[in-house]
Protein backbone atom coordinates (compact mmCIF):
# COMPACT_ATOMS: atom_id res chain seq x y z
CA UNK A 1 0.00 0.00 0.00
CA UNK A 2 0.88 3.19 -1.27
CA UNK A 3 2.52 5.22 2.78
CA UNK A 4 0.15 8.67 1.33
CA UNK A 5 -2.95 6.21 2.75
CA UNK A 6 -1.29 6.13 5.76
CA UNK A 7 -1.94 7.86 9.16
CA UNK A 8 0.42 10.18 10.83
CA UNK A 9 1.11 7.94 13.77
CA UNK A 10 1.07 5.16 12.00
CA UNK A 11 3.93 6.24 9.87
CA UNK A 12 6.22 7.95 13.08
CA UNK A 13 6.26 4.74 14.49
CA UNK A 14 7.69 3.00 11.43
CA UNK A 15 9.60 5.52 10.57
CA UNK A 16 11.36 6.05 14.20
CA UNK A 17 11.82 1.96 14.18
CA UNK A 18 13.75 2.96 10.74
CA UNK A 19 11.54 0.39 8.73
CA UNK A 20 10.66 3.10 6.35
CA UNK A 21 12.57 6.52 5.40
CA UNK A 22 11.31 10.19 5.07
CA UNK A 23 12.08 10.12 1.33
CA UNK A 24 9.87 6.83 0.46
CA UNK A 25 6.78 8.82 2.54
CA UNK A 26 7.48 11.86 -0.06
CA UNK A 27 7.82 9.76 -3.08
CA UNK A 28 4.79 8.22 -2.48
CA UNK A 29 2.44 11.19 -2.23
CA UNK A 30 4.10 12.59 -4.71
CA UNK A 31 3.09 10.08 -7.18
CA UNK A 32 -0.14 10.42 -5.60
CA UNK A 33 -0.21 14.24 -6.04
CA UNK A 34 1.00 13.40 -10.00
CA UNK A 35 -2.16 11.45 -10.72
CA UNK A 36 -4.68 13.29 -9.03
CA UNK A 37 -3.72 16.84 -8.14
CA UNK A 38 -4.78 17.71 -11.75
CA UNK A 39 -8.11 17.15 -11.07
CA UNK A 40 -8.23 18.28 -7.53
CA UNK A 41 -6.09 21.23 -7.25
CA UNK A 42 -5.23 21.37 -3.79
CA UNK A 43 -2.20 23.18 -3.56
CA UNK A 44 -0.27 26.88 -4.96
CA UNK A 45 2.73 25.16 -4.86
CA UNK A 46 5.06 22.29 -4.60
CA UNK A 47 8.63 22.10 -4.49
CA UNK A 48 9.38 18.25 -5.27
CA UNK A 49 13.02 18.80 -4.87
CA UNK A 50 13.14 20.52 -1.70
CA UNK A 51 10.53 18.00 0.09
CA UNK A 52 13.02 15.15 -1.30
CA UNK A 53 16.38 17.34 -0.09
CA UNK A 54 14.71 17.55 3.46
CA UNK A 55 13.36 14.14 3.94
CA UNK A 56 17.06 13.22 2.91
CA UNK A 57 18.20 15.26 6.16
CA UNK A 58 15.37 14.07 8.61
CA UNK A 59 16.25 13.13 11.64
CA UNK A 60 13.72 10.22 12.50
CA UNK A 61 14.45 10.32 16.28
CA UNK A 62 12.42 13.13 16.91
CA UNK A 63 8.67 13.29 17.42
CA UNK A 64 7.39 14.31 13.94
CA UNK A 65 11.16 13.43 12.19
CA UNK A 66 10.59 12.92 8.55
CA UNK A 67 6.86 13.10 8.48
CA UNK A 68 5.43 15.80 5.32
CA UNK A 69 2.91 18.40 6.45
CA UNK A 70 1.14 21.06 4.05
CA UNK A 71 0.87 24.39 4.95
CA UNK A 72 -2.02 26.33 3.95
CA UNK A 73 -0.60 29.49 2.00
CA UNK A 74 -1.05 32.33 4.78
CA UNK A 75 1.57 30.91 7.08
CA UNK A 76 5.13 31.93 6.88
CA UNK A 77 7.78 29.34 6.00
CA UNK A 78 11.53 30.82 5.28
CA UNK A 79 11.95 31.47 1.74
CA UNK A 80 8.95 29.63 0.43
CA UNK A 81 5.97 31.32 -1.22
CA UNK A 82 3.16 32.69 0.71
CA UNK A 83 0.65 34.30 -1.29
CA UNK A 84 -2.50 33.92 0.59
CA UNK A 85 -3.90 32.69 -3.07
CA UNK A 86 -3.72 36.71 -3.85
CA UNK A 87 -2.52 38.64 -6.68
CA UNK A 88 -1.23 41.44 -4.51
CA UNK A 89 1.46 38.85 -3.10
CA UNK A 90 2.59 37.02 -6.36
CA UNK A 91 6.43 36.87 -5.88
CA UNK A 92 6.08 37.52 -2.22
CA UNK A 93 8.79 34.99 -0.63
CA UNK A 94 8.45 34.74 2.98
CA UNK A 95 11.94 36.35 5.68
CA UNK A 96 11.04 34.00 8.43
CA UNK A 97 8.94 31.24 9.76
CA UNK A 98 5.80 31.54 11.80
CA UNK A 99 6.29 30.08 15.03
CA UNK A 100 3.89 27.23 14.23
CA UNK A 101 5.94 26.53 10.99
CA UNK A 102 9.06 26.81 13.10
CA UNK A 103 7.65 24.42 16.30
CA UNK A 104 6.82 21.65 13.43
CA UNK A 105 10.75 22.09 11.78
CA UNK A 106 12.13 21.64 15.41
CA UNK A 107 10.01 18.65 15.87
CA UNK A 108 11.64 17.57 12.70
CA UNK A 109 8.58 17.65 10.51
CA UNK A 110 9.35 18.44 6.84
CA UNK A 111 6.74 20.62 4.34
CA UNK A 112 5.36 19.51 1.23
CA UNK A 113 3.40 21.59 -0.91
CA UNK A 114 1.22 25.17 0.20
CA UNK A 115 -2.30 24.57 0.25
CA UNK A 116 -4.80 26.85 -1.71
CA UNK A 117 -7.49 28.77 0.27
CA UNK A 118 -10.34 31.74 -0.10
CA UNK A 119 -8.08 35.06 -0.64
CA UNK A 120 -6.61 35.96 2.30
CA UNK A 121 -9.04 33.02 4.20
CA UNK A 122 -12.66 34.89 2.96
CA UNK A 123 -14.98 32.57 1.58
CA UNK A 124 -16.13 29.02 2.81
CA UNK A 125 -15.58 27.30 -0.65
CA UNK A 126 -12.00 28.15 -1.73
CA UNK A 127 -13.32 30.01 -5.09
CA UNK A 128 -12.21 33.18 -3.60
CA UNK A 129 -8.91 32.29 -4.86
CA UNK A 130 -7.23 33.85 -7.35
CA UNK A 131 -4.83 30.87 -8.13
CA UNK A 132 -7.71 28.91 -9.11
CA UNK A 133 -10.55 26.80 -7.54
CA UNK A 134 -9.87 23.27 -5.22
CA UNK A 135 -12.55 20.62 -6.01
CA UNK A 136 -13.85 18.34 -3.52
CA UNK A 137 -12.22 14.49 -4.17
CA UNK A 138 -15.90 13.05 -3.05
CA UNK A 139 -17.20 14.98 -6.29
CA UNK A 140 -14.99 16.89 -8.12
CA UNK A 141 -18.62 19.22 -9.18
CA UNK A 142 -18.55 20.44 -5.59
CA UNK A 143 -16.95 22.75 -3.63
CA UNK A 144 -14.35 21.54 -0.64
CA UNK A 145 -15.49 23.91 1.85
CA UNK A 146 -12.98 27.04 3.00
CA UNK A 147 -11.10 28.52 3.09
CA UNK A 148 -8.60 25.84 4.42
CA UNK A 149 -10.34 24.11 1.47
CA UNK A 150 -6.99 23.32 -0.22
CA UNK A 151 -5.74 21.45 3.27
CA UNK A 152 -8.75 19.76 3.67
CA UNK A 153 -8.88 18.40 -0.03
CA UNK A 154 -5.44 17.70 0.27
CA UNK A 155 -5.86 15.19 3.76
CA UNK A 156 -8.81 13.75 2.71
CA UNK A 157 -7.51 12.98 -1.07
CA UNK A 158 -4.77 11.66 0.24
CA UNK A 159 -1.85 13.96 -1.15
CA UNK A 160 -0.87 14.66 1.88
CA UNK A 161 -0.48 13.38 5.24
CA UNK A 162 -1.18 16.27 7.39
CA UNK A 163 -1.79 19.80 6.88
CA UNK A 164 -2.07 23.06 8.99
CA UNK A 165 -5.18 25.86 8.23
CA UNK A 166 -6.33 28.46 9.74
CA UNK A 167 -9.68 29.09 11.46
CA UNK A 168 -10.94 32.60 11.62
CA UNK A 169 -15.40 31.78 11.13
CA UNK A 170 -14.90 27.58 10.86
CA UNK A 171 -12.30 27.51 7.86
CA UNK A 172 -10.88 24.57 9.41
CA UNK A 173 -13.81 22.86 10.63
CA UNK A 174 -16.18 23.66 7.76
CA UNK A 175 -13.63 21.92 4.89
CA UNK A 176 -13.05 18.93 7.22
CA UNK A 177 -16.60 18.40 7.61
CA UNK A 178 -17.16 18.63 3.90
CA UNK A 179 -13.87 16.75 2.65
CA UNK A 180 -14.55 14.13 5.21
CA UNK A 181 -11.32 14.55 7.90
CA UNK A 182 -10.61 16.01 10.86
CA UNK A 183 -10.18 19.88 11.85
CA UNK A 184 -9.12 21.26 14.96
CA UNK A 185 -9.63 24.79 15.85
CA UNK A 186 -7.81 24.95 19.40
CA UNK A 187 -9.27 27.77 21.99
CA UNK A 188 -8.08 31.19 21.68
CA UNK A 189 -4.28 31.49 22.78
CA UNK A 190 -3.30 28.07 22.37
CA UNK A 191 -1.65 28.59 19.41
CA UNK A 192 0.84 31.18 18.40
CA UNK A 193 -0.40 33.08 15.13
CA UNK A 194 3.41 34.84 14.88
CA UNK A 195 3.56 34.97 11.02
CA UNK A 196 0.64 33.52 10.02
CA UNK A 197 -0.73 36.85 7.55
CA UNK A 198 -3.42 38.12 9.36
CA UNK A 199 -7.01 38.30 8.96
CA UNK A 200 -9.42 39.08 12.37
CA UNK A 201 -6.77 38.80 15.11
CA UNK A 202 -9.59 38.60 17.92
CA UNK A 203 -10.82 35.69 16.24
CA UNK A 204 -8.02 34.14 13.61
CA UNK A 205 -6.57 30.12 15.06
CA UNK A 206 -3.89 27.93 13.65
CA UNK A 207 -4.96 24.19 13.57
CA UNK A 208 -4.13 21.05 12.00
CA UNK A 209 -6.31 19.09 9.44
CA UNK A 210 -5.74 15.77 9.72
CA UNK A 211 -6.95 11.76 8.93
CA UNK A 212 -7.55 10.63 12.81
CA UNK A 213 -8.33 12.27 16.07
CA UNK A 214 -4.90 10.96 17.22
CA UNK A 215 -2.88 12.47 14.23
CA UNK A 216 -4.89 15.90 15.52
CA UNK A 217 -3.73 15.16 19.22
CA UNK A 218 -0.28 14.80 17.95
CA UNK A 219 0.45 17.86 16.15
CA UNK A 220 -1.44 20.04 18.55
CA UNK A 221 0.85 19.07 21.21
CA UNK A 222 4.17 20.40 18.79
CA UNK A 223 2.11 23.49 17.93
CA UNK A 224 0.58 24.22 21.44
CA UNK A 225 1.98 26.51 24.15
CA UNK A 226 3.17 30.11 24.91
CA UNK A 227 5.32 32.55 22.45
CA UNK A 228 6.71 36.12 23.82
CA UNK A 229 5.78 36.85 19.67
CA UNK A 230 2.22 36.24 20.22
CA UNK A 231 0.73 38.24 23.76
CA UNK A 232 -2.37 36.23 23.21
CA UNK A 233 -0.88 32.72 23.76
CA UNK A 234 -1.41 31.05 27.06
CA UNK A 235 1.05 31.09 29.72
CA UNK A 236 0.26 27.44 30.88
CA UNK A 237 2.75 24.58 30.47
CA UNK A 238 3.18 22.49 27.16
CA UNK A 239 1.05 19.53 27.36
CA UNK A 240 1.03 15.58 25.76
CA UNK A 241 -2.65 15.58 24.44
CA UNK A 242 -4.29 12.15 24.27
CA UNK A 243 -1.38 10.42 25.68
CA UNK A 244 -3.62 8.12 27.43
CA UNK A 245 -6.81 7.74 25.44
CA UNK A 246 -9.74 6.34 27.87
CA UNK A 247 -12.15 5.32 24.48
CA UNK A 248 -14.63 5.64 26.93
CA UNK A 249 -17.72 8.26 27.16
CA UNK A 250 -19.21 6.80 30.06
CA UNK A 251 -20.37 9.24 32.28
CA UNK A 252 -19.93 12.41 30.17
CA UNK A 253 -22.45 15.20 29.79
CA UNK A 254 -23.01 16.16 26.24
CA UNK A 255 -24.93 19.11 25.59
CA UNK A 256 -27.47 19.27 22.37
CA UNK A 257 -27.73 23.06 21.65
CA UNK A 258 -31.46 23.28 20.38
CA UNK A 259 -30.39 26.59 17.78
CA UNK A 260 -28.00 24.11 16.05
CA UNK A 261 -30.76 21.90 14.48
CA UNK A 262 -32.33 24.34 12.01
CA UNK A 263 -35.69 23.34 10.02
CA UNK A 264 -34.14 24.15 6.74
CA UNK A 265 -31.13 21.85 7.26
CA UNK A 266 -30.43 19.06 5.35
CA UNK A 267 -32.53 16.25 7.11
CA UNK A 268 -29.34 13.80 6.11
CA UNK A 269 -26.78 15.88 8.04
CA UNK A 270 -29.04 15.72 10.67
CA UNK A 271 -30.13 12.93 11.24
CA UNK A 272 -26.38 11.73 10.99
CA UNK A 273 -25.44 14.21 13.67
CA UNK A 274 -28.40 12.49 15.73
CA UNK A 275 -27.32 9.27 14.88
CA UNK A 276 -23.95 10.17 16.38
CA UNK A 277 -25.77 11.46 19.38
CA UNK A 278 -27.30 8.51 20.02
CA UNK A 279 -24.03 6.64 20.15
CA UNK A 280 -22.44 8.81 22.91
CA UNK A 281 -26.34 8.13 24.62
CA UNK A 282 -25.60 4.21 24.35
CA UNK A 283 -21.79 4.36 25.53
CA UNK A 284 -23.04 5.90 29.14
CA UNK A 285 -22.81 9.54 28.28
CA UNK A 286 -25.82 11.79 29.27
CA UNK A 287 -27.57 13.92 26.72
CA UNK A 288 -29.18 17.37 27.96
CA UNK A 289 -30.93 19.89 25.63
CA UNK A 290 -29.12 23.13 26.10
CA UNK A 291 -29.70 26.77 24.48
CA UNK A 292 -27.35 29.56 23.32
CA UNK A 293 -30.24 31.76 22.75
CA UNK A 294 -27.71 34.05 21.31
CA UNK A 295 -26.97 31.96 18.08
CA UNK A 296 -28.63 33.34 15.07
CA UNK A 297 -27.33 37.03 15.81
CA UNK A 298 -23.77 35.36 15.47
CA UNK A 299 -23.35 35.62 11.80
CA UNK A 300 -24.46 39.60 12.09
CA UNK A 301 -21.72 40.14 14.47
CA UNK A 302 -19.31 38.23 12.78
CA UNK A 303 -19.06 39.76 9.56
CA UNK A 304 -19.08 43.28 11.65
CA UNK A 305 -15.89 42.05 13.90
CA UNK A 306 -14.33 40.14 11.21
CA UNK A 307 -14.65 42.37 8.46
CA UNK A 308 -13.90 45.54 10.64
CA UNK A 309 -10.38 43.62 11.74
CA UNK A 310 -9.59 43.05 7.96
CA UNK A 311 -9.69 46.26 6.96
CA UNK A 312 -7.71 47.09 9.27
CA UNK A 313 -5.00 44.04 8.98
CA UNK A 314 -5.33 44.53 4.95
CA UNK A 315 -4.24 48.35 5.52
CA UNK A 316 -0.34 46.37 4.94
CA UNK A 317 -0.76 46.03 1.68
CA UNK A 318 -0.13 49.13 -0.07
CA UNK A 319 2.62 48.09 -2.55
CA UNK A 320 5.18 49.81 -0.83
CA UNK A 321 7.59 46.85 1.28
CA UNK A 322 6.27 44.17 -0.33
CA UNK A 323 4.02 42.64 -2.50
CA UNK A 324 2.32 43.70 -5.92
CA UNK A 325 3.38 47.35 -6.99
CA UNK A 326 0.77 48.83 -9.81
CA UNK A 327 3.43 50.24 -12.86
CA UNK A 328 4.35 53.60 -12.97
CA UNK A 329 2.29 55.10 -10.59
CA UNK A 330 1.96 58.86 -10.81
CA UNK A 331 2.33 59.96 -6.84
CA UNK A 332 2.11 57.74 -4.06
CA UNK A 333 -2.06 57.74 -3.55
CA UNK A 334 -1.98 56.90 -7.10
CA UNK A 335 0.71 54.01 -5.99
CA UNK A 336 -1.87 52.83 -2.70
CA UNK A 337 -4.70 52.74 -4.90
CA UNK A 338 -3.81 50.99 -7.88
CA UNK A 339 -1.58 48.89 -6.20
CA UNK A 340 -4.58 47.54 -4.13
CA UNK A 341 -7.90 47.43 -6.64
CA UNK A 342 -5.13 45.47 -8.85
CA UNK A 343 -4.29 43.09 -6.07
CA UNK A 344 -7.42 42.47 -4.41
CA UNK A 345 -10.08 39.92 -5.56
CA UNK A 346 -13.80 41.07 -5.38
CA UNK A 347 -14.70 39.42 -2.17
CA UNK A 348 -11.22 40.98 -0.17
CA UNK A 349 -12.68 44.16 -1.37
CA UNK A 350 -16.24 43.43 -0.58
CA UNK A 351 -15.25 42.76 3.10
CA UNK A 352 -12.60 45.87 3.26
CA UNK A 353 -15.31 48.32 2.36
CA UNK A 354 -18.15 46.68 4.50
CA UNK A 355 -15.22 46.71 7.56
CA UNK A 356 -14.57 50.28 6.74
CA UNK A 357 -17.82 51.49 6.72
CA UNK A 358 -18.71 49.59 10.16
CA UNK A 359 -15.92 51.06 11.66
CA UNK A 360 -16.81 54.78 10.22
CA UNK A 361 -17.68 57.84 11.97
CA UNK A 362 -21.57 58.20 13.04
CA UNK A 363 -21.70 54.22 12.06
CA UNK A 364 -18.97 52.83 14.60
CA UNK A 365 -22.08 52.97 17.72
CA UNK A 366 -24.72 51.24 16.16
CA UNK A 367 -22.54 48.28 14.58
CA UNK A 368 -19.16 47.85 15.74
CA UNK A 369 -19.79 48.22 19.22
CA UNK A 370 -23.13 46.96 19.02
CA UNK A 371 -21.61 43.54 17.68
CA UNK A 372 -18.75 43.97 20.22
CA UNK A 373 -21.41 44.02 22.90
CA UNK A 374 -23.66 41.19 21.89
CA UNK A 375 -20.22 39.12 21.36
CA UNK A 376 -20.17 39.28 25.10
CA UNK A 377 -23.67 37.89 25.34
CA UNK A 378 -23.04 34.74 23.21
CA UNK A 379 -19.89 34.18 25.24
CA UNK A 380 -22.26 34.28 28.15
CA UNK A 381 -24.51 31.49 26.58
CA UNK A 382 -21.53 29.26 26.05
CA UNK A 383 -20.35 29.51 30.03
CA UNK A 384 -24.18 29.24 31.28
CA UNK A 385 -24.10 26.27 28.75
CA UNK A 386 -21.14 24.67 29.97
CA UNK A 387 -22.28 24.56 33.67
CA UNK A 388 -24.56 21.65 32.63
CA UNK A 389 -22.71 19.87 30.28
CA UNK A 390 -19.25 18.89 29.52
CA UNK A 391 -19.06 19.31 25.66
CA UNK A 392 -21.29 20.02 22.97
CA UNK A 393 -22.69 18.21 20.18
CA UNK A 394 -23.87 20.03 16.89
CA UNK A 395 -23.50 19.94 13.07
CA UNK A 396 -20.45 21.36 11.56
CA UNK A 397 -22.24 22.50 8.28
CA UNK A 398 -26.12 22.48 8.07
CA UNK A 399 -25.43 20.50 4.95
CA UNK A 400 -22.58 18.97 2.89
CA UNK A 401 -20.73 20.58 0.04
CA UNK A 402 -22.45 22.34 -2.62
CA UNK A 403 -22.05 22.51 -6.20
CA UNK A 404 -19.23 24.59 -7.67
CA UNK A 405 -20.67 28.58 -8.52
CA UNK A 406 -23.58 27.61 -6.41
CA UNK A 407 -23.12 31.01 -4.46
CA UNK A 408 -20.28 32.79 -6.28
CA UNK A 409 -23.00 35.64 -6.67
CA UNK A 410 -24.76 35.60 -3.05
CA UNK A 411 -21.82 36.73 -0.40
CA UNK A 412 -24.86 36.67 2.00
CA UNK A 413 -26.20 32.86 0.99
CA UNK A 414 -22.54 31.82 1.42
CA UNK A 415 -21.48 34.00 4.81
CA UNK A 416 -25.18 31.59 6.29
CA UNK A 417 -22.83 28.46 5.31
CA UNK A 418 -20.83 29.23 8.57
CA UNK A 419 -23.81 29.50 11.01
CA UNK A 420 -22.92 26.54 13.27
CA UNK A 421 -19.03 27.37 13.07
CA UNK A 422 -18.48 31.28 13.68
CA UNK A 423 -19.95 31.29 17.35
CA UNK A 424 -16.83 29.47 18.78
CA UNK A 425 -14.74 31.97 17.51
CA UNK A 426 -16.81 34.69 18.94
CA UNK A 427 -16.74 33.20 22.47
CA UNK A 428 -12.72 31.70 21.80
CA UNK A 429 -13.95 28.02 22.67
CA UNK A 430 -12.04 25.43 20.86
CA UNK A 431 -13.70 22.51 18.52
CA UNK A 432 -13.23 19.76 16.60
CA UNK A 433 -15.24 18.55 13.34
CA UNK A 434 -15.09 14.46 12.59
CA UNK A 435 -16.58 12.42 9.63
CA UNK A 436 -20.16 11.09 11.43
CA UNK A 437 -21.63 9.60 8.43
CA UNK A 438 -22.00 10.11 4.30
CA UNK A 439 -25.16 11.30 2.32
CA UNK A 440 -26.82 8.59 0.39
CA UNK A 441 -24.77 10.29 -2.72
CA UNK A 442 -21.18 9.47 -0.78
CA UNK A 443 -20.25 13.29 0.49
CA UNK A 444 -19.27 12.91 3.73
CA UNK A 445 -21.17 14.94 7.08
CA UNK A 446 -19.04 16.49 9.62
CA UNK A 447 -19.86 16.49 13.58
CA UNK A 448 -18.69 19.36 15.51
CA UNK A 449 -17.38 18.94 19.33
CA UNK A 450 -17.31 22.22 21.08
CA UNK A 451 -15.28 22.14 24.45
CA UNK A 452 -15.16 24.52 27.16
CA UNK A 453 -12.12 27.02 26.98
CA UNK A 454 -9.02 25.01 26.84
CA UNK A 455 -10.65 21.87 26.71
CA UNK A 456 -8.57 20.18 24.24
CA UNK A 457 -8.15 17.42 25.96
CA UNK A 458 -11.76 16.53 26.78
CA UNK A 459 -12.77 17.21 23.11
CA UNK A 460 -9.62 14.63 21.93
CA UNK A 461 -10.70 11.99 24.50
CA UNK A 462 -14.43 11.81 23.35
CA UNK A 463 -13.80 12.45 19.34
CA UNK A 464 -11.50 9.72 19.16
CA UNK A 465 -13.60 7.39 21.46
CA UNK A 466 -16.57 8.01 18.65
CA UNK A 467 -14.17 8.21 15.62
CA UNK A 468 -12.49 4.24 16.79
CA UNK A 469 -15.99 2.58 16.83
CA UNK A 470 -16.64 3.70 13.50
CA UNK A 471 -15.13 3.21 10.24
CA UNK A 472 -15.97 6.69 8.53
CA UNK A 473 -12.51 7.54 8.50
CA UNK A 474 -11.06 4.53 6.65
CA UNK A 475 -12.92 5.36 3.52
CA UNK A 476 -11.26 6.50 0.58
CA UNK A 477 -12.62 9.54 -1.76
CA UNK A 478 -13.14 8.34 -5.59
CA UNK A 479 -11.52 11.44 -6.95
CA UNK B 1 -32.20 50.91 12.99
CA UNK B 2 -33.31 51.34 9.40
CA UNK B 3 -30.35 50.19 7.06
CA UNK B 4 -28.52 53.33 6.09
CA UNK B 5 -27.62 54.21 2.41
CA UNK B 6 -23.97 52.86 1.75
CA UNK B 7 -21.51 55.42 -0.33
CA UNK B 8 -19.64 52.65 -2.14
CA UNK B 9 -17.35 54.40 -3.78
CA UNK B 10 -16.71 56.70 -0.98
CA UNK B 11 -16.17 54.26 1.71
CA UNK B 12 -13.79 52.35 -1.07
CA UNK B 13 -11.93 55.99 -1.22
CA UNK B 14 -11.43 55.78 2.44
CA UNK B 15 -9.84 52.48 1.92
CA UNK B 16 -7.34 53.01 -0.59
CA UNK B 17 -9.30 51.15 -3.03
CA UNK B 18 -10.55 52.37 -6.68
CA UNK B 19 -13.93 50.43 -7.94
CA UNK B 20 -14.85 50.12 -11.50
CA UNK B 21 -18.04 51.36 -12.49
CA UNK B 22 -19.27 47.62 -12.37
CA UNK B 23 -17.98 46.80 -8.87
CA UNK B 24 -20.04 49.60 -7.18
CA UNK B 25 -22.78 48.55 -8.67
CA UNK B 26 -22.39 44.86 -7.91
CA UNK B 27 -20.90 46.08 -4.33
CA UNK B 28 -23.95 48.41 -3.66
CA UNK B 29 -26.50 45.75 -4.15
CA UNK B 30 -24.52 42.73 -2.36
CA UNK B 31 -23.51 45.45 0.89
CA UNK B 32 -27.17 46.65 1.34
CA UNK B 33 -28.55 43.05 1.65
CA UNK B 34 -25.64 42.48 3.98
CA UNK B 35 -25.82 45.50 6.06
CA UNK B 36 -30.28 44.84 5.95
CA UNK B 37 -29.10 41.37 7.65
CA UNK B 38 -26.86 43.01 10.23
CA UNK B 39 -29.75 45.73 11.13
CA UNK B 40 -30.91 42.49 13.24
CA UNK B 41 -28.55 43.26 15.97
CA UNK B 42 -30.46 46.62 16.36
CA UNK B 43 -33.64 43.94 18.00
CA UNK B 44 -30.93 42.42 21.06
CA UNK B 45 -31.15 44.34 23.97
CA UNK B 46 -27.34 44.97 25.39
CA UNK B 47 -28.04 48.02 27.59
CA UNK B 48 -25.04 47.30 30.07
CA UNK B 49 -23.11 44.41 28.40
CA UNK B 50 -19.90 45.40 28.36
CA UNK B 51 -18.14 45.19 25.14
CA UNK B 52 -15.88 42.27 24.66
CA UNK B 53 -12.54 42.81 23.80
CA UNK B 54 -10.03 39.79 23.00
CA UNK B 55 -10.91 36.96 24.82
CA UNK B 56 -7.60 36.24 25.94
CA UNK B 57 -5.73 38.86 28.64
CA UNK B 58 -3.21 40.21 27.13
CA UNK B 59 0.37 39.45 28.93
CA UNK B 60 3.37 42.36 28.05
CA UNK B 61 7.05 40.35 27.50
CA UNK B 62 10.29 42.63 28.98
CA UNK B 63 11.12 44.88 26.78
CA UNK B 64 14.46 43.11 25.91
CA UNK B 65 16.23 43.46 22.71
CA UNK B 66 16.04 40.37 20.06
CA UNK B 67 17.88 40.03 17.13
CA UNK B 68 15.79 41.13 14.04
CA UNK B 69 15.36 40.33 10.32
CA UNK B 70 18.59 41.08 8.65
CA UNK B 71 18.20 44.94 6.12
CA UNK B 72 18.65 42.40 3.27
CA UNK B 73 16.01 39.82 3.93
CA UNK B 74 13.75 42.85 5.28
CA UNK B 75 14.04 44.37 1.71
CA UNK B 76 14.16 41.08 -0.09
CA UNK B 77 10.43 41.80 -1.24
CA UNK B 78 10.79 45.49 -1.44
CA UNK B 79 9.47 46.10 -5.38
CA UNK B 80 11.88 49.36 -5.40
CA UNK B 81 14.80 49.85 -3.59
CA UNK B 82 18.26 51.93 -4.06
CA UNK B 83 20.88 51.90 -1.03
CA UNK B 84 19.17 49.98 1.67
CA UNK B 85 16.19 51.82 1.36
CA UNK B 86 12.75 51.64 -0.15
CA UNK B 87 11.83 53.34 -2.74
CA UNK B 88 8.67 54.90 -2.92
CA UNK B 89 6.54 58.07 -5.26
CA UNK B 90 8.28 61.51 -4.03
CA UNK B 91 6.04 62.95 -1.67
CA UNK B 92 6.73 66.52 -1.12
CA UNK B 93 7.29 68.76 -4.34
Amino acid sequence: MSLAHETLASLRRRLSSKEIHSRDIVKDLLTEIGTREKTVHAFTHIDEKAALAAAEKADSSLPLGGIPIALKDNLNALGDPCTCSSKILEGYKAPYDATAVARLRQAGAIFLGRTNMDEFAMGSSTENSALGITRNPWDSTRIPGGSSGGSAAAVAGRLAIAALGSDTGGSIRQPAALCGCVGLKPTYGRISRYGLVAFASSLDQIGPLTRTVEDSAILLSALAGHDPRDNTTDLRKPETFLSKPTGSVQGLRVGLPKEYFLPGMSPEAEAAVRGAAHWFEKNGATLVEVSLPHTPAAIAVYYILATAEASANLARFDGVRYGRRAVEPKDLLDLYHRSRSEGFGPEVKRRIILGTFVLSQGYADAYYRKAQKVRGLLRQDFESAFTKCDLLLTPTSPEPAFPLGERTQDPLKMYLADVFTISTNLAGNGAISLPCGFTKSNLPIGLQLIGPHFGEEKILQAAHAYEQSHDFWKRMPPV
Amino acid sequence: MSAPKLNVADVAGLARLSLTPDETTKFTAQLSQILAHMETLGQIATGDVPEVVPPAQPVLRPDMPTPSLSVEAALANAPAQSNDLILVPKIVE
